[in-house]
């Protein structure tokens, strides 16, 4: 599976059970680099698509039930969890620093970075996206 | 408002069993505000993270203080020139337009300008915004700035502000963000300060926490009596940064405008202290007061 996720500087994902961050224009990026692959999610993430597209998957154990090739947008637990698992990874990183109280734990040291691209947010200045290959 | 008083009275319950189970614990007593809980609470002591959720991070805001409409509201200074609670309605039209202007006219309770080599920036103290100027366009106003360590404005603070600040900009919502410092006894520095937000359009979907953020600075001890300071491990105040002024023989803090307008040719920045520069016959400046 590939694993989404986003996080500020410390890698920080969640702060008192609600996400750090959201944008607009992040959510649009994600829909486009999943290109109608099946995208795993729980209902917290669903809750911010307003008009979810045919290939989002909604259940509250997305990581048990994605396979191979499929993506799997984490906001609430933490891909490291089953970092056995993850054949990739896409990391949003905010550029901010947010609190913190789940961290991204997912072991990137020692896998291939295969693209970097910036873009400005609907409401951040400037979004890093990191596509990582085991 | 019953569910969120309710909620709240469990959450000071808990709380208060954890104060009679914890041991070595500080008190400081609430400044300003008209929340119903005890007005004398207990934080944990420091222990390396700048914050802590208390009241299981449910904020004390009631059904009546929803709205949504944008305020701000700020405590007069008491008698000892420190800030009280400040409040706001976060919203759009309250955010600034514009980069921030100088706020070096404001000395705050205990401000001392002083440096240290392991602090980020140098310098220990900061003028920290209680309600955060990306939140509200506040500039150099006395009721909303106390004097913060380093540690607390970036480390304490700053994301909390930028948690907030994203949010109303992402979903034009507003929150309700509350910052009481808590100051011990007749202490000029704050120990620490207690920062509650919740959104309002979404029922705190979004935001909603109640953090106590500690005024620290790991390296450094700090005398909240009078904001001297002194790195760990020594007994003496450590020495403060002057600007002098070689020809007037006056003395200045460097964010004075004082400072700011002396010649090269007579400027001189000066580490010791002040007992030192009266003895060599200078004098301190008025607007400043060093």
């Amino acid at each position: 599976m590939t694993a989404i996720v986003c996080v500020d500087d410390r890698g920080g994902m969640l702060f008192n059970r609600r996400r750090q961050s959201q944008d607009r224009l992040l959510r649009e990026d994600l829909l486009r680099e999943a290109g109608g692959r099946p995208l795993w999610m729980n209902g917290y993430s669903l809750g911010q698509f307003s008009s979810p597209p045919p290939n989002i998957r909604c259940a509250e154990d997305f990581w048990e039930q994605a396979g191979p090739g499929e993506l799997c947008f984490a906001e609430d637990r933490d891909p490291g969890a089953w970092a056995d698992r993850v054949e990739a990874a896409v990391v949003y990183r905010w550029n901010r620093r947010y609190p913190a109280d789940l961290y991204c734990t997912l072991p990137l040291e020692g896998w291939t970075l295969e693209r970097r691209e910036e873009f400005a947010g609907s409401s951040h200045e400037k979004i890093t996206k990191e596509v990582y290959r085991r | 408002m019953r569910l969120i008083r309710e909620r709240y009275c469990r959450a000071l319950l808990a709380l208060a069993a954890c104060f009679l189970l914890l041991a070595g614990c500080g008190s400081v007593e609430r400044q300003g505000g008209d929340v119903s809980y005890a007005s004398v609470q207990t934080i944990p002591d420091y222990a390396g993270e700048p914050y802590v959720a208390l009241f299981d991070n449910e904020p004390g805001f009631t059904e009546e203080d929803l709205t949504r409409s944008s305020y701000e509201t700020y405590s007069e200074l008491d008698d000892l020139g420190r800030c009280g609670a400040a409040e706001a309605c976060v919203g759009l039209d309250l955010m600034p337009t514009e980069e921030r202007g100088s706020i070096g006219s404001v000395k705050p309770s205990g401000w001392q300008s002083v440096k240290y080599d392991c602090v980020d920036g140098r310098y220990l103290y900061n003028r920290c915004h209680l309600i955060g100027y990306q939140l509200s366009g506040e500039n150099a106003n006395r009721e909303n700035l106390i004097t913060g360590t380093r540690y607390l404005n970036i480390e304490g603070m700053l994301p909390f502000e930028n948690m907030v600040a994203d949010y109303v900009k992402e979903t034009e919502n507003h929150v309700l963000y509350r910052v009481t410092p808590h100051f011990a006894e007749d202490e000029l520095v704050a120990r620490g300060v207690e920062i509650e937000a919740l959104s309002v359009e979404d029922g705190g979907e979004g935001i909603r926490f109640h953090v106590y953020a500690y005024n620290v600075q790991p390296g450094v001890v700090i005398d909240y009596a009078t904001g001297e300071s002194w790195l760990e491990g020594e007994t003496a105040p450590a020495e403060t940064v002057y600007v002098l002024n070689t020809n007037s023989k006056k003395f200045h803090l460097p964010d004075c405008s004082g400072a700011r307008s002396i010649g090269e040719a007579n400027r001189q920045e000066y580490a010791g202290s002040r007992q030192d520069l009266l003895e060599r016959g200078y004098t301190p400046c008025g607007t400043c007061k060093p």
